[in-house]
Order: C-alpha cells, then sequence, then structure tokens
C-alpha cells in the first residue's frame, strides 16, 4: 500500500495563478524520489501538499486529494501530521525557533511528545549524524549558511518521519556535506521526496525521478539540461592586468579568526570561481576584495569599481518595483535597469513588486542589480542558489560574454557551475597555501 | 542564575522603579540595571542603551512643555498654538526627571532580558502559558533580528555601491525591512506548524532544578517589589 496518494490535485494560491494542476502522484515506503523542474514550476507546493500545508495554512484554491499513511491532509492539520511527515524548508534562516542549537532540534521532539528523557539523546544523536554535533551549543545567529542547513536537517531527522520531505537541502552546502545529507536521508529509512537544482547530487541516490513543469507532472526522461554532468575543474594561472589583489589578509568576527593570511589575484578578462568546504571563509574572502570589509592585517588592492552580489537574494528587496530595484546602482537608470533585467531572463518583470517574485526569480533579480553597473570587479556569493540549470547555463553564458571587460570572482559550492563557468579555481585551502609557501 | 528567576528579579525591579515615588531610589535601580547591561558585548548593547537612555533623555525634555505645573518658573518662553504658553518650573522638571528614571528603569529592564538571559533555557522551564513565553521569545529575537537585517540590506547597497547615509538614507530601510519581518514571520509559523507546534501532548526537554542562587533572585525581586511600595 502507498505511504502517500496524491490523486488529480489541482491548487491555486489566494489571488494567484494555477500552481498545480491535475497531478497524481504515489509514494511507496522507503522510495527515494527526485523531484526536479524549472524554478517556478510548482515543486514546492507539491511537497507542502503532501505536507498539509497546502491548503491549510497557506489558502487558496484546492481540489483532488492527498493521503498521508490513510489520512486524509484536508481533514487533519499539519501540526498533527507532523512526525508522520517532515519538511525541511528552501531558506534554512527562516525556519529556526530557538537561539541555540540544541534547543532548536529538540523543538519538533518537544511538540511530538516524546518521552523527556529521550528529547536531548535523540537531539544529540540527530545533530551527530549530520557531522553537526559540535555545533550544539552554538547560538543560531553565528554559523555559517551551510551549517545551519545541517542544523535544520537535524532538526527533521531527530522526528523519525515516515515521510521526509526536503526542498533544495543543499543549496548551500559543499559537496561532501550534500552528499552525507542525500545519504542520510536515503540510509534514515523513510520515503524521500527530495526536490533539487544540482540533479547530479541526487539522481545516483534516487529510485525515480519526477518532473515538475508548470504546475504538472511530465512523464518520460528529464530534459538534456537536467541530466548530471561531469565537473573537470580548470587549473591554470592568473592572467589578464591585475583589478584586484589580496596579500596576507586576515580577519576574524570577534575573536574567531575566519581568514588568516589568505592571498589571491584577479586579473581583467579571467572569471575565478572559489570553492572550499562551508565555514572556510569564502564569503568573508569575497567581502574583503569588494572592499566591504576591511582586513585586519595584510593588504587589498582594487582598481576601478566593485559590485558584489550576496548569497541572500532578500537583501535586493528594496524598492517597490523590479525595474527601480535594478536602478539603484545606476542612479536611477531605468533604460539600463531594464536591458539589465532582459539580461537574467527577467524581461516583462520591469512592473513586478520584487517580493512576487519566486525564489528564483529573486536570485535573478539581485544578479541584474549588480550586473547592471558593469563594474571592474564583479563577485557573486553563490549566484546559483535556487537557479534551476537552463538558467544555470544562461548565467554562465553571461558571465562569459562579458569576462573580457572585467574581473569576476564566483564564489560557489556549486562544482558542475564552476567548471562551466571559470578560468580557474582556487579553493579556500591553496590560498592559504600560498602564503605558507 | 537560571533564567526564569533572572526575568522575575528583572521584572520586580521595573515594578519596584514604578511604584517608588522618589528621585534617589528609581535613579538607583537605574544605576544597577545599567551596570548590568554594561555587561553585554558592546556590539550588541548599543542599540538597547540608546534606545533606553534616549527615550528617558526625550520624557525628561518634553515633559516641562507639555505640562503645566508648579510655580517656581525658571523660564518663560513665547505662547505657541495648541501648547500654550511655554514656561519651565522646577516642579516640571523634577517630574520630568522622575517619570524619564521610570521609562529607563523599564527600559534597560527589558534590555537586560534581552541581551542577557537564554530565551531557550527560558521557554523550556515555564510550566504554565508556554506558547505566551515563546511568542514573548519571538518577538525580543526581533530586535538583533532587524539589526542583522538591516546591515545586510545596507552591506547589499554598499556593493552596488550605493552609501546609506544620514537619517533619511536610514529611513528609507524601514519599510523593506518591516516587509521582510511580515514575511519571515509567516515563513517561521509555517516551519513551526509542520514541526508539531499547537498539538495537543507536547512534552518538555528536562531541565535542571532551581539553585540556591535561584531562590534567592525571586525572594530578592519580591523584597524589591514590597520595599518599592512601601518605603522607595
Amino acid at each position: 500500500m502507498a505511504l502517500a496518494a496524491v490523486h488529480g490535485l489541482s491548487f491555486a494560491y489566494p489571488g494567484g495563478h494555477e500552481a498545480l494542476r491535475d497531478v497524481s502522484l504515489e509514494l511507496d515506503p522507503g522510495e527515494v524520489v527526485a523531484l526536479l523542474g524549472p524554478s517556478g514550476g510548482g515543486k514546492s507546493t507539491l511537497l507542502r501538499a503532501l505536507a498539509g500545508l497546502v491548503p491549510h495554512f497557506h489558502g487558496g484554491r484546492f481540489s483532488g486529494s492527498v493521503e498521508l499513511a490513510g489520512m486524509d491532509t484536508r481533514r487533519v492539520r499539519p501540526a498533527d501530521l507532523a512526525g508522520t511527515v517532515a519538511t525541511l524548508f528552501q531558506d534554512p534562516e527562516d525556519q529556526v525557533v530557538f537561539t541555540r542549537v540544541r534547543a532548536e532540534v529538540a523543538f519538533g521532539l518537544e511538540n511530538l511528545g516524546t518521552l523527556p528523557a529521550q528529547i536531548l539523546p535523540r537531539a544529540v544523536d540527530a545533530l551527530a549524524s549530520v557531522g553537526a554535533a559540535h555545533l550544539a551549543e552554538r547560538p543560531v545567529a553565528e554559523l555559517s549558511g551551510g551549517e545551519l542547513q545541517r542544523v535544520c536537517l537535524a532538526s527533521v531527522l531527530a522526528l523519525e518521519p515516515q515521510l521526509l520531505l526536503l526542498d533544495e537541502p543543499t543549496s548551500q552546502l559543499d559537496p561532501e556535506g550534500a552528499t552525507t545529507a542525500i545519504e542520510l536521508a536515503r540510509e534514515s529509512g523513510a520515503a524521500v521526496v527530495v526536490s533539487e537544482q544540482r540533479p547530479e547530487r541526487v539522481l545516483e541516490a534516487c529510485d525515480r525521478v519526477v518532473f515538475v513543469e508548470d504546475g504538472c507532472i511530465r512523464e518520460g526522461e528529464p530534459p538534456a539540461a537536467w541530466l548530471p554532468r561531469e565537473a573537470v575543474l580548470p587549473a591554470a594561472e592568473p592572467a589578464g592586468t591585475q583589478v584586484c589583489r589580496l596579500d596576507a589578509v586576515s580577519f576574524a568576527y570577534d575573536a574567531l579568526p575566519v581568514v588568516e593570511r589568505a592571498s589571491m589575484q584577479l586579473g581583467r578578462g579571467e572569471i575565478v570561481a572559489l570553492v572550499g568546504p562551508n565555514g572556510s571563509g569564502k564569503t568573508t574572502l569575497a567581502k574583503l576584495a569588494a572592499g566591504l570589509l576591511e582586513p585586519q592585517a595584510g593588504t587589498v588592492e582594487r582598481e576601478g569599481r566593485a559590485c558584489y552580489l550576496s548569497q541572500d537574494p532578500g537583501r535586493y528587496l528594496v524598492k517597490e518595483r523590479a525595474d527601480e530595484e535594478v536602478a539603484l546602482a545606476v542612479g536611477g537608470d531605468l533604460e539600463r535597469a531594464r536591458a539589465a533585467l532582459a539580461q537574467v531572463g527577467l524581461a516583462g518583470f520591469e512592473d513586478r513588486h520584487p517580493r512576487d517574485l519566486s525564489s528564483g526569480e529573486r536570485e535573478r533579480l539581485a544578479l541584474a542589480a549588480v550586473v547592471v553597473a558593469e563594474p571592474d570587479l564583479l563577485i557573486l556569493d553563490e549566484p546559483t542558489r535556487g537557479v534551476d540549470p537552463p538558467r544555470k547555463d544562461e548565467l554562465a553564458a553571461l558571465l562569459r560574454a562579458h569576462a573580457p571587460g572585467r574581473a569576476t570572482l564566483v564564489v560557489t559550492n556549486d562544482h558542475v557551475f564552476a567548471a562551466e563557468v571559470a578560468d580557474r579555481v582556487v579553493s579556500t585551502a591553496a590560498v592559504r597555501e600560498r602564503v605558507v609557501a | 542564575m537560571s533564567p526564569a528567576p533572572a526575568a522575575l528579579l528583572l521584572a520586580a525591579l521595573a515594578a519596584a522603579a514604578l511604584l517608588a515615588d522618589r528621585i534617589v531610589s528609581v535613579a538607583a535601580i537605574v544605576l544597577v540595571l545599567l551596570v548590568v547591561c554594561l555587561r553585554a558585548p558592546v556590539g550588541r548593547r548599543r542599540l538597547y542603551l540608546v534606545g533606553a537612555l534616549g527615550s528617558g533623555l526625550a520624557v525628561f525634555l518634553l515633559t516641562p512643555f507639555v505640562s503645566n505645573i508648579g510655580w517656581h518658573v525658571i523660564w518663560s518662553g513665547p505662547s505657541v498654538p495648541v501648547l500654550g504658553q511655554l514656561d519651565v518650573t522646577r516642579e516640571e522638571l523634577r517630574i520630568g526627571l522622575f517619570q524619564g528614571l521610570r521609562l529607563t528603569a523599564v527600559a534597560l529592564a527589558f534590555a537586560v532580558y534581552a541581551l542577557l538571559l537564554d530565551h531557550d533555557r527560558l521557554v523550556q522551564s515555564v510550566r504554565f502559558a508556554r506558547r505566551s513565553v515563546l511568542a514573548m521569545a519571538l518577538a525580543t529575537r526581533l530586535v538583533p533580528t532587524l539589526e542583522r537585517d538591516a546591515a545586510g540590506l545596507v552591506e547589499a547597497l554598499r556593493g552596488r555601491g550605493v552609501e546609506v547615509t544620514g537619517t533619511r538614507g536610514r529611513a528609507r530601510l524601514l519599510a523593506p525591512l518591516l516587509a521582510g519581518s511580515l514575511e519571515r514571520a509567516l515563513n517561521l509559523a509555517e516551519a513551526m506548524e509542520s514541526r508539531g507546534y499547537g498539538r495537543p501532548g507536547a512534552t518538555r526537554t528536562p531541565r535542571p532544578g532551581w539553585s540556591t542562587l535561584d531562590r534567592a533572585a525571586l525572594a530578592l525581586g519580591a523584597f524589591a517589589v514590597a520595599i518599592g511600595a512601601l518605603w522607595l
């Protein structure tokens, strides 16, 4: 008997378009299903329907049915489905309730009525299983994005659900962490539905693939862009006239050293990918290069204008129209802003409110907001988070087309993207070793 | 000290400041709370101190101009519409100082609660009204979260070459900050519900019992309220 059964499900958010159309799907106990498809295609809505959050939490027009372990989600509240189903949401920053890691992982267990004596051991075990036992006493606010994603994963694994719903669970994890996360989900024994924009991370581990596009499930093989690609990271020497040079720079947040004696050079015309494990100082190094942080030791030389794209697209939602948001960097020049929007595939979105955009669209809006300035040094921090493979190809093409006029630094854990776009790849370990050598 | 007795002691000090009717008594409470508040890291305490001391100062400065009390006139100004004759009396200054100190004491008690207490343990230790305490803990977290969001927005703007300067520039960030908070609140509520929040039969992580210090803090809190009402 199927653990979950979706029959003829159609759903539209209040005042919105139809996000799901006549979707039918069955999930067996223990099977792992990869949910692929373009941004805004309905993957997250389908996950919410399986968790009962659609329609209970969001409202809207709902037809068809979703049954989970014999329970009709229209008749059972999402809180009462918790324990049977557990959901890891896309944005780890928005799902944290407590200020310290251990209490955060224990929260779900407390709600489910777990025996008090078992709460802490299960929370600690879950943290250990995702390689985050050392974070148990840390304040959540001090964690990097990848560390926080591990903690959120531990929070749902601790519940030992029958169905595990993971919405882009590896978007901020380094490759090793991503592999571990998917393996852990599989080994938990639960049926797993994992929505991913990096198919190579999930296709090997899954039993089958469901491709969701325009709110419908497409039968057959996913399109070619969604098939796994091999990542061969290019190794080359620095080239081009120097635009930015970091020489033995160090930086610490309060007493916590993050970057120590790191050196790096960026030349005009080259695209450099900076890779490294979570918490190894990639973002700090990028901010030092962009001039957003001042080094506490060492020097940074920079020529011309630098622009920095934050890894949080929620920071590019200041204005009330997309074109005005983009125009901020060019003194309000709406013509240039509209051209930049078109470059990132957002033509026709000019008058939309930035907060009405999907996560993938917000990512592209943020990209337009920095490339519009045509800087001499462009720094992109995790620009492919939440971006689907065809859009990644477009982004790579866009960066390559404009590469000759500037130096580009891409901070990423997406090795496929790094291999596709970069002239050379440097790791956070290597930038330190060069100084030591 | 455990967070629950510490929170009760802070509430008692705030209550004592409201019950006391001598300036020197309220000033002493302010001083004690200020010293405790200064134990918080500099970066985190700045906003709270500016808020607490600034609002107290504002009450002190504005009271003489909006009240009409006393007969020992120190300064006499022009007559303005609505407010009438502007003058400052010794009695108005005294009342302004007293009310300003009271407000500062309450604000500092909140600052100490927000900056120095472990809210996770506080939520886990309460035996009743856990939902209300959790809501209060989440609301308390709003201040540092907003501060972090504001810093993120400013950084993203600087990353585009846009400098945010002056009061007007910062005021423009208020609307996106508010919208971001509402969006985050919705996402958080959804995540909490999906993790079973609100279903009956919830249990709690075992907590250690109260120490002698905790009991002493509770007794001190009760004592502070009593002497605030009777002698201060």
